[in-house]
């Protein structure tokens, strides 16, 4: 299974009412090109080991929306310590989706250690999360991915895929904006889904 | 009138504890984002048990950051509370979120550290505190005196998300466990 296969599968799953927290790396160009709607519906964060930790948070303030946080292994691994918490706290409205593809790709494809022995899923499961699963080929992601999504449970699903994209996108199919534009299309884009002001701007005068 | 002679006869004063809870809640911060510590232990039980307040405990404050920026972005105000020694630690996602996004947030610590520490490993906590600050451009103030908790949170959320930067504030003085209380 490449990525973008489990990312269309995805895509195919999820509505415009959702809401995504997006890694870094080859990823966010392949969920730019395939985010339903094409809304700002994304955070796309730089941080590595944030993408989770934000989409948690996301949850906790919307319990009444989905919440899916697309990550990566390399992602995960440098924030294990957020697996305990997610396990205790339960948050029924968030699926954590990690494209696992064993390896650094953008230095090259360097392994990382779920390369190895080590279990992303194992260790969500471990750490408290009642449904964590590994899955290898796009039809049983996509099965996957539509019960996790709709159980109304935290689910974490693990999607092997190759250590290399099938493809690259050309210039002008990739993002092209940066983190803070991007943190204001997210804001605003909640702001009209919710009804609701986020960020107050004063302006002397009235 | 010792405090505790004060309490037996029915007029004490809140203490730091009550006052950050209430400032919190009063700021209408209802997501507490946490790795609790000695110097504001008082808070940590309050927090776990008042209805009004989800409380998140972490095991790392590595954590924090992305929590209270998600929730941010869910329209809820939240605060993350650590050691001053969480700040080293959260160091990289506090840069990418500040530095890549500038995503607002406010964070509370007590100063392990001050005049008087008597912990030999509180120093360190002391002598880098404000230079990782400064590094990562976070705005911090001291808030030494009770009567200063509630204006300080309700100041530090405006604070934060007019500017939409990070704002930090340091409680020590009366605003903390008194370590040195047998002087």
């Amino acid at each position: 299974m490449h990525r973008i296969d489990a990312v269309q599968a995805l895509a195919k799953l999820v509505t415009d009412q959702d809401l995504f927290v997006c890694a870094h790396g080859g990823l966010r160009n392949d969920w730019w090109n395939n985010r339903p709607g094409g809304a700002d519906n994304t955070c796309f964060l730089t941080g590595m080991d944030t993408v989770s930790a934000t989409a948690f948070g996301l949850a906790l303030a919307l319990p009444h929306r989905r919440v899916i946080s697309l990550d990566t292994d390399g992602s995960q691994l440098m924030s294990a310590s957020l697996l305990g918490t997610l396990g205790n706290e339960l948050p029924p409205n968030l699926t954590i989706i990690v494209f696992d593809n064993g390896a650094y790709e953008s230095i090259g494809g360097l392994k990382t250690h779920t390369h190895g022995r080590t279990d992303l899923a194992r260790m969500a499961e471990a750490a408290g999360c009642p449904h964590a699963v590994t899955v290898r080929d796009a039809d049983t992601f996509a099965r996957t991915a539509e019960r996790l999504l709709n159980d109304n449970e935290y689910g974490y699903l693990v999607a092997k895929i190759a250590a290399k994209a099938a493809h690259q996108w050309p210039k002008d199919k990739q993002k092209t904006t940066d983190g803070v534009e991007e943190k204001y299309r997210f804001l605003r884009h909640v702001e009209r889904l919710e009804g609701v002001r986020i960020h107050h701007v004063v302006e002397i005068g009235g | 009138m010792t405090p505790s002679v004060a309490a037996s006869a029915g007029f004490a004063s809140p203490d730091y504890a009550e006052l950050l809870v209430d400032g919190l809640k009063e700021a209408e911060v209802s997501i507490v984002a946490s790795l609790p510590e000695s110097l504001l232990k008082k808070a940590y039980p309050l927090l776990q048990s008042d209805k009004d307040i989800r409380y998140i405990g972490v095991s790392s404050e590595l954590d924090l950051p992305g929590i209270v920026a998600g929730a941010y972005f869910g329209g809820k105000r939240a605060v993350m509370i650590m050691e001053n020694s969480g700040v080293r630690q959260a160091c990289e996602p506090l840069a990418r979120l500040i530095f890549g996004h500038r995503i607002p947030m406010v964070m509370i610590m007590p100063h392990r550290g001050d005049l008087g520490e008597d912990v030999w490993w509180g120093h360190g906590h002391s002598e880098t505190m404000v230079p990782v600050l400064d590094a990562l451009k976070i705005r911090y103030w001291r808030v030494s005196r009770l009567g200063e908790i509630k204006p300080a949170i309700r100041k530090a959320m405006l604070h934060a998300d007019a500017g939409q930067v990070a704002v930090a504030l340091i409680f020590e003085g009366e605003c903390r466990e008194q370590v040195d209380a047998q002087d």
